[in-house]
């Protein structure tokens, strides 16, 4: 009899624990067989009236419903959660392409991002980054750049005067004599910074940036110069970049050249940037002028050296494909947020 | 400066086309420009034959014309001009041509009659009446009878040279000239130097003589050498067409003979001549001086100048003729009644007359050369080739004897170079044959012994003096194109030195990418600014004194900037009016103050990072975070004080002071200065001094071990006055924990009328810890009492 009764409420309770949808329903469930008062301890109860010899064998078969209906039960229970899961995960779905949160990014300028690249390989080509003041004697960005006062090389540029002894410098090499007066060869330093010169056309700003190089050495040379100028046009503008010489003038170099470089943008084919010659003129550097190493109390008879300086902004407008050199001063963020 | 092709076929037989001569100079040093060919627009333009004139049988104003065109070839022209007749010789444009004009000829039916071309008018052919009689005519050019039909024009008309413009380096004043840049031809193409014509004719047998016309004294030691001849019997007339063909090429307009003659000269030899009316001399007496105090001069560009010693000039017995090597005098110049002339050919010293140029703002052809420096043996063959060319065009008898005084020749100079440091320089190997070569070539006369190179080099060669000198002229003809495939490594001759990034920018640097990442973006301005920047910004003149420009292009860029505020203000506004309102931006950069005035010497420059922003919800406290990231990765103290710069608002702003150096203030915008520069009242600034922040150490870190048992955490908030501040009750409450103390930090400050008037509620949250034990109620209740204790003894403070 007990022995049915265990079999029925089995099969029952399997059933109704197959057709559960939910947990409450489950709870109930579990209520029902394994509770106090449940199916399971009501049949129980019933072995008092089973045979004594009888007993192991439905003691067993109590144990074997309890086990398999725990089981059920649990089966049922993870099914739920998992399910459960997979539907929280489904109803939280988000749209991708909804914009990005805490972002919200300036840049830096053109013209400082190419000085910190520049600073980059030059530090590491062994050179030292140095500065020098903008409003400066005659002397240092002229006299001792072997510019004397009067001479036709000053034509080359139209100053900023404040006075008849100071005036904006003009060039970047302005720094070179100061660093020459100060530091004991061997040595290398570059120097960025702003220069002046009265000239305002669509090519031209007042205002402007220059980078100026100085190398002085008891044994350097022309060949120095075009190995060290390789190194750094490469890093800058890419490994493919060549570099050639055409004859120029200073008057504080001597030989003075204008350093070409093939253009980035063609490769040296030929573009609208370099109007079809496939090279870039970008530099001007020479071996200094001895007279300079004198001025400057550097014994010219045991070091030589030699110097390079170009104009950044130009850089950066090639760096950064940037078609009109007013952009740089304007300072118009719709100008700004494409350097992100 | 511009040449031409076949003057410089005068000097040197040049084989090779113009566009390879071009290429050739530029390798060399001599940068062609431009080259031009004359007859660009000439070509299918001939010389024509009219020979028979009929009306149109359609229209009234037009003429149907016969024209002979050479070669049998008649064809037919209708035209509008009313100055042609049936003989004349005229230019024809035929089908095909291209006018300067933009006219490009075709068959046409005018009015159903047939038209093969048209006839030019001198503009049409890009010339004037200056080059060629009829040519400034309104009509057609009626060309000289002589000229044969068939002929090009270019070439009936010498328009047919090529024109080089190059740009002279101004170490090359030598090359200020046609015989210059032949010279650096023939070394180019390894040729000779063709003899250029320096004879003229005398009478041997005429009494007179130069000094019958003129005498001159030198009274100055500006002049380093004065020639002078006279000419009497002068034509004033047209000179030939070759002459003015080739004045006209270079650019300068033909006016007649010997003022030709001298313009002739001076782009030829780049030697300046100046011809005077011998007649207007007054006293025949030349007199070379400085100008007096007073003295003034009506010269050729129709101003008058008021001179003073610093001037030098060429003056008759009693006043200035001529402003010495600048510019002619009205009284005293050639006229078409002139029959008598003096011929000056000078050479001065090359500062004075810059000075002069630059002082009264005159730049003539004469003074660009005088002021780049004229070789002292030029005025002789200057002077030769002028009368040489009186002579040929036969327009005057040149008298006996040539006026030379003050003559300080520089004689050819003699230089020792080495032909290893010269290859050291140049670092590739030269052959010593081919620097011997080159040298020679150049005029240098070189002989080798050993190393050394014994080089004369000719009195026009001043550039000349070391091995530095000698390496250049031998590289750019040796050509630079060695270095192209050079395979060489980095650095082998130089000693290895240590790479130091300098110590600012590498601050700054950390900074703008902090900025930058943090959403503001980079300016740079102009550090040139108007004059107005202290009074925009409210500051004192005395503790800002401005760095003035002499000569500034405009007078909002006429000065130095005292402060960035200025430029990110500026950039503000121009933003903000191109619909950019949400703004973050930053400079670092320099301001400029003089410290005494006029200037003696250099200003302060210092070097700052600035930030301004405009943004919703954005107020003093956000700055504040970013100065405190900034001052985080320096190893300094510092305290906050109310700000005193007058261009931020008094009670929202602050100093930031270290030791006592303001190194920084922030705040909300000046509501004033905000007016001034028309951006928003709300706007904040701020600006770091980079330059002190960059001396002091970084930040070294010293870290604490970690309590192994829990913080407690307490809250408290008190009422307080509302001047009180937050930053003293927490330095309190700090104080008051002691060594328990792990952190303090305001959660909330509440305001309500129920507080009152002048109060506010200030909740922190206090965090205590103890790196030995566990805390107990009883030590934490302790404490908080003493904290609260602290804060009401201190700050009047309730318990809320």
């Amino acid at each position: 009899m007990l022995f049915d009764e265990l079999q029925n409420m089995k099969n029952k309770a399997l059933q109704s624990i197959e057709s559960a949808v939910d947990k409450k329903s489950l709870g109930e469930i579990k209520g029902e067989v394994f509770g106090k008062n449940g199916a399971l301890a009501s049949l129980s109860k019933g072995m008092r009236d089973v045979a004594p010899e009888d007993r192991p064998k439905v003691g067993a078969l109590i144990n074997e419903v309890r086990n398999v209906l725990e089981a059920k039960l649990a089966q049922k229970e993870e099914e739920m959660a998992r399910k459960e899961l997979e539907e929280r995960l489904n109803s939280e779905k988000i749209d991708i392409t909804e914009p990005a949160k805490n972002c919200e990014r300036g840049a830096l300028h053109p013209i400082a991002g190419v000085i910190d690249r520049l600073t980059d390989i030059c530090v590491n080509l062994g050179f030292s980054v140095v500065e020098g003041p903008e409003v400066e004697s005659d002397y240092y960005n002229f006299e001792a750049m072997n510019i004397p006062k009067n001479h036709p090389s000053r034509d080359m540029q139209d100053t900023f005067f404040i006075n008849d002894n100071i005036l904006l410098r003009s060039q970047t090499s302005a720094v070179q004599a100061r660093e020459m007066e100060v530091r004991k060869p061997p040595f290398k330093i570059v120097c960025p910074g702003k220069t002046y010169r009265n000239d305002s056309d669509s090519t031209h700003s007042p205002v402007f940036h220059q980078m100026e190089g100085l190398v002085i050495d008891e044994n350097v040379s022309m060949a120095d110069l075009k190995s060290m100028l390789t190194i750094m046009m490469k890093r800058l503008y890419g490994d493919d970049t060549e570099i050639r010489f055409r004859p120029s003038f200073f008057p504080f170099t001597e030989p003075s050249i204008e350093v070409d470089v093939s253009c980035p943008t063609c490769h040296g084919k030929g573009c609208s940037l370099c109007k079809g010659t496939g090279m870039l003129e970008l530099l001007g550097a020479g071996i200094v002028n001895p007279k300079v190493l004198e001025m400057s109390g550097i014994d010219s008879k045991k070091y030589r050296g030699f110097a390079f300086g170009f104009g950044l902004d130009r850089t950066a407008m090639i760096l950064n494909s940037i078609g009109n050199i007013r952009y740089l001063y304007r300072n118009d963020i719709r100008f700004l947020n494409q350097m992100k | 400066m511009k040449v031409t092709y076949n003057w410089l076929k005068d000097m040197v037989d040049i084989n090779i086309a113009p566009e390879e001569l071009a290429k050739k100079l530029t390798s060399a040093g001599m940068e062609v420009e431009e080259v031009i060919y004359q007859n660009k627009n000439l070509h299918h333009v001939v010389v024509g034959k009219i020979l028979k004139i009929e009306k149109h049988p359609q229209a009234d104003r037009l003429v149907v014309c016969q024209v002979d065109i050479g070669n049998g070839r008649i064809v037919q022209i209708i035209t509008a001009a009313t100055n042609v007749f049936e003989g004349a010789v005229v230019p024809v444009s035929l089908e095909g041509a291209d006018l300067v004009n933009g006219i490009k000829i075709q068959k046409t039916k005018m009015r159903g009659v047939e038209s093969f071309g048209m006839f030019c008018s001198g503009e049409e052919l890009g010339i004037d009446e200056n080059y060629i009689e009829g040519a400034g005519v309104n009509g057609i050019l009626i060309l000289p009878n002589d000229l044969k039909a068939g002929t090009p024009i270019e070439d009936a008309l010498m328009l047919n040279d090529v024109i080089f413009d190059i740009g002279i380096t101004p170490n090359r004043a030598d090359c200020m000239s046609v015989v210059g840049i032949a010279r650096e031809v023939c070394a180019l193409l390894g040729k000779d130097m063709k003899k250029i014509n320096l004879n003229y004719d005398i009478d041997v047998y005429a009494k007179d003589t130069v000094r019958d016309y003129v005498n001159v004294s030198v009274e100055t030691s500006n002049c380093l050498r004065y020639m002078a001849s006279a000419v009497t019997d002068v034509k004033i007339e047209r000179s030939p067409l070759w002459m003015r063909a080739r004045l006209n090429a270079v650019g300068i307009k033909p006016i007649n003979t010997i003022v030709d003659i001298t313009n002739y000269v001076l782009i030829e030899f780049g030697q300046p001549l100046h011809a005077f009316d011998q007649e207007k001399i007054k006293g025949q007496q030349i007199v070379v001086r400085q100008a007096k105090e007073g003295e003034s001069i009506a010269v050729l560009n129709h101003n008058t100048y008021n001179l003073n010693d610093d001037v030098m000039v060429i003056a008759n017995e009693s006043e200035p003729m001529v402003i010495a090597g600048v510019i002619g005098g009205n009284d005293s110049c050639i006229s078409a009644e002139t029959t008598k002339c003096v011929f000056e050919s000078a050479v001065f010293d090359l500062k004075s007359i810059r000075v002069t140029s630059r002082k009264l703002g005159v730049r003539t052809d004469s003074s660009a050369r005088y002021e780049k420096g004229v070789n002292v043996a030029n005025a002789e063959l200057g002077l030769a080739r002028a009368l040489h060319l009186v002579s040929k065009l036969k327009c005057g008898k040149i008298a006996r004897g040539v006026i030379d005084i003050a003559n300080k020749k520089n004689p050819s100079r003699k230089i020792y170079g080495s032909v290893k440091l010269i290859n050291d320089i140049l670092g590739v190997t030269v052959p010593t044959s081919e620097m011997v070569r080159i040298l020679n070539s150049l005029g240098i006369i070189t002989k080798v012994a050993g190393d050394k190179l014994e080089c004369e080099v000719p009195p026009y060669r001043e550039d000349v003096e070391n091995d530095y000198d000698l390496a250049e002229e031998i590289i750019r003809l040796y050509g630079y194109d060695v270095y192209d495939k050079l395979d060489y490594k980095l650095f082998e001759h130089a000693s290895v030195t240590e790479g130091k990034h300098h110590p600012r920018l590498q601050l700054e640097r950390a900074y703008r990418n902090m900025l930058a990442e943090k959403g503001y973006y980079e300016n740079i301005s102009y550090s040139l600014v108007s004059g107005d920047i202290n009074q925009k910004l409210l500051l004192p003149e005395e503790e800002n004194k401005l760095v003035k420009i002499a000569n500034p292009i405009s007078e909002d860029i006429s000065c130095m900037r005292t402060s960035l505020a200025h430029s990110l203000f500026l950039n503000m506004a121009y933003n903000i009016s191109v619909g950019n309102r949400q703004l973050k931006i930053f400079e670092c950069g320099r301001t400029y103050k003089a410290k005494s005035l006029p200037l003696e010497e250099l200003p302060e420059e210092r070097n700052l990072l600035a930030m301004a922003v405009c943004e919703d919800g954005y107020d003093f406290f956000y700055m504040k975070g970013d100065f405190e990231a900034m001052l985080a990765k320096k190893d300094c103290e510092y305290s906050l004080v109310r700000s005193t710069k007058p261009f931020l608002h008094p009670n929202k702003s602050a100093d930031i002071v270290i030791g006592d150096v303001v190194v920084g203030s922030w705040g909300e915008v000046h509501p004033t200065v905000a007016l001034n520069y028309g951006i928003p009242a709300g706007v904040i600034y701020g600006e770091i001094d980079t330059q002190y922040l960059a001396g002091l150490q970084d930040k070294k870190y010293n870290t604490k071990p970690i309590s192994k048992f829990p913080i407690v955490d307490r809250d408290l908030a008190v009422v307080v006055d509302e001047a009180v501040a937050v930053g003293e009750l927490l330095n309190s409450v700090k104080s008051a924990c002691g060594n328990l103390y792990y952190d303090a930090s305001l959660f909330d400050i509440y305001r309500s009328e129920a507080l009152g008037v002048d109060k506010k509620s200030v909740a922190i949250n206090i965090k205590l810890s103890n790196l030995e034990k566990t805390l107990t109620d009883e030590e934490v209740e302790q404490v908080m009492k003493k904290v609260l204790k602290g804060l009401t003894y201190k700050f009047g403070a309730v318990l809320r």
